[in-house]
C-alpha cells in the first residue's frame, strides 16, 4: 500500500532531466529529458567513448512541490542485478516550489580494471532512489547501452 | 576539470568538504559554479532552489552547494548551514544601487551562529564590467567590522570568464584545509 505522505510528495515532484558528460570537457554525452512515468525502465544509449573517460559526471535536475526536510538520494550501479557501485547523498531540506540539480563527478576506475562495453552492454542498470528520510518517493531505472 | 584538479591538489584522504555558495540574486553563482568545472555558461537561469557540485578523488570529496539567491528564497538559506566549512559570498560588483542589500544579508551572514568561525570568501564578481567597483571600494561598501577570529578572503573575479576563480577558490580550500588539520 503506498504510504499517502510519499503519494503527495510524488505528486508534486518531478524528475527533470538527467545526463552524462566527460568531466574533463563538459561535453555531454547522454541526456533524457521525458521522465513521465518514474516506474517503468528507460533505456539508454551512450557513446562507448565513454568508458574512456578518466572522469565522467552525471546529473540530475529535479522539481519538489512540497517542502522536504530530509531528501536522500541513493544511485545504484547494478551489473547483471549485482550492485558495482553505490553512492549515497544527503541534501537534507529541500524548498517548496524548486527546481534542483545535484552533479557528481567520480574518476574512472585504471582503465585495465575496466570492463569492455561488450560486457557492460544492455547488462547495466542505473538505479536513483530519492527518499524523503526513510520514506521512498521514486526509484528510477535507466538501462545503459553503449554504442559503438 | 577545474574542480577536479583543485581537489588533487590538496592531498588529503578521507576528508569531506562542504563549501556553501550565497549571494544576492544575479551575482553570478551558478555562472561561477559552471565556470568552474568548465561547463558552458551561455544559458544560464535564476536558481529556484539549490544546484550541487560532488566531486571526488582518492575518498576525498568537495560538495559546493549554490542556493538561489532570491529574496522569497534567502528565508531558507539557513537551513543549508550546518557542517559548513566554508563560505562563499559572490557580490556583483558593478550593483552599486544594491551594494547595501548586500552588505545587509553579508553582515546577518557573519551573525549566524552556526557559520561562527567559518571562513568566507568574497568573490567581487564581474571585475570584467567597466563599472564594477575594485575590490577595496567594495571592501568598505561593505562596512565590514572586526570579525573576531574568522577569516575573510577577498578575490576580484569574473565568472563570465572564469578569471580569479580558482584562485580564489583555492586559497579557501586552503585554509579549510589547514583547519582540518590542526584539528580545530
Amino acid at each position: 500500500m503506498e504510504h499517502p505522505h510519499a503519494a503527495k510528495i510524488l505528486a508534486g515532484f518531478k524528475l527533470n532531466w538527467m545526463n552524462m558528460s566527460d568531466a574533463h570537457t563538459g561535453e555531454v554525452l547522454w541526456t533524457d529529458d521525458a521522465w513521465e512515468n518514474l516506474t517503468a525502465e528507460r533505456e539508454a544509449h551512450i557513446p562507448a567513448r565513454i568508458l574512456k573517460c578518466r572522469a565522467v559526471s552525471r546529473e540530475v535536475n529535479f522539481s519538489s512541490r512540497e517542502l522536504l526536510e530530509s531528501l536522500k538520494l541513493v544511485q545504484r550501479v547494478l551489473l547483471d542485478g549485482k550492485c558495482m557501485e553505490e553512492w549515497f547523498f544527503d541534501f537534507g531540506f529541500v524548498i517548496p516550489n524548486s527546481t534542483n540539480t545535484w552533479q557528481q563527478t567520480i574518476e574512472a576506475a585504471p582503465s585495465s580494471q575496466m570492463l569492455p562495453a561488450s560486457v557492460l552492454n544492455g547488462n547495466v542498470v542505473i538505479e536513483t532512489s530519492f527518499f524523503d528520510r526513510d520514506l521512498l518517493v521514486c526509484k528510477a531505472k535507466t538501462r545503459i547501452w553503449y554504442d559503438e | 576539470m577545474g574542480l577536479l584538479t583543485l581537489l588533487r591538489a590538496l592531498k588529503q584522504n578521507d576528508q569531506e568538504y562542504r563549501v556553501l555558495m550565497l549571494g544576492l540574486d544575479n551575482s553570478g553563482k551558478t555562472t561561477a559554479l559552471k565556470q568552474l568545472a568548465g561547463e558552458d555558461v551561455a544559458h544560464i537561469t535564476p536558481t529556484q532552489g539549490f544546484n550541487i557540485k560532488s566531486v571526488q578523488t582518492e575518498g576525498f570529496k568537495l560538495n559546493v552547494w549554490d542556493i538561489g539567491g532570491q529574496k522569497s528564497i534567502r528565508p531558507y538559506w539557513k537551513n543549508y548551514y550546518d557542517a559548513t566549512d566554508g563560505l562563499i559570498y559572490m557580490i556583483d560588483s558593478a550593483d552599486r544601487n544594491r551594494a547595501e542589500e548586500t552588505a545587509e544579508e553579508l553582515a546577518i551572514l557573519l551573525d549566524e551562529e552556526k557559520l561562527d568561525g567559518v571562513t568566507v570568501l568574497l568573490f567581487a564578481n564581474k571585475q570584467d564590467l567597466i563599472t564594477a567597483m575594485p575590490p577595496e571600494e567594495l571592501m568598505s561598501a561593505l562596512k565590514l567590522t572586526s570579525q573576531r577570529g574568522r577569516k575573510i578572503i577577498m578575490q576580484p573575479c569574473s565568472a563570465k570568464t572564469g578569471d580569479g576563480l580558482q584562485e580564489g577558490l583555492k586559497q579557501l580550500l586552503d585554509v579549510i584545509n589547514a583547519a582540518k588539520a590542526s584539528g580545530k
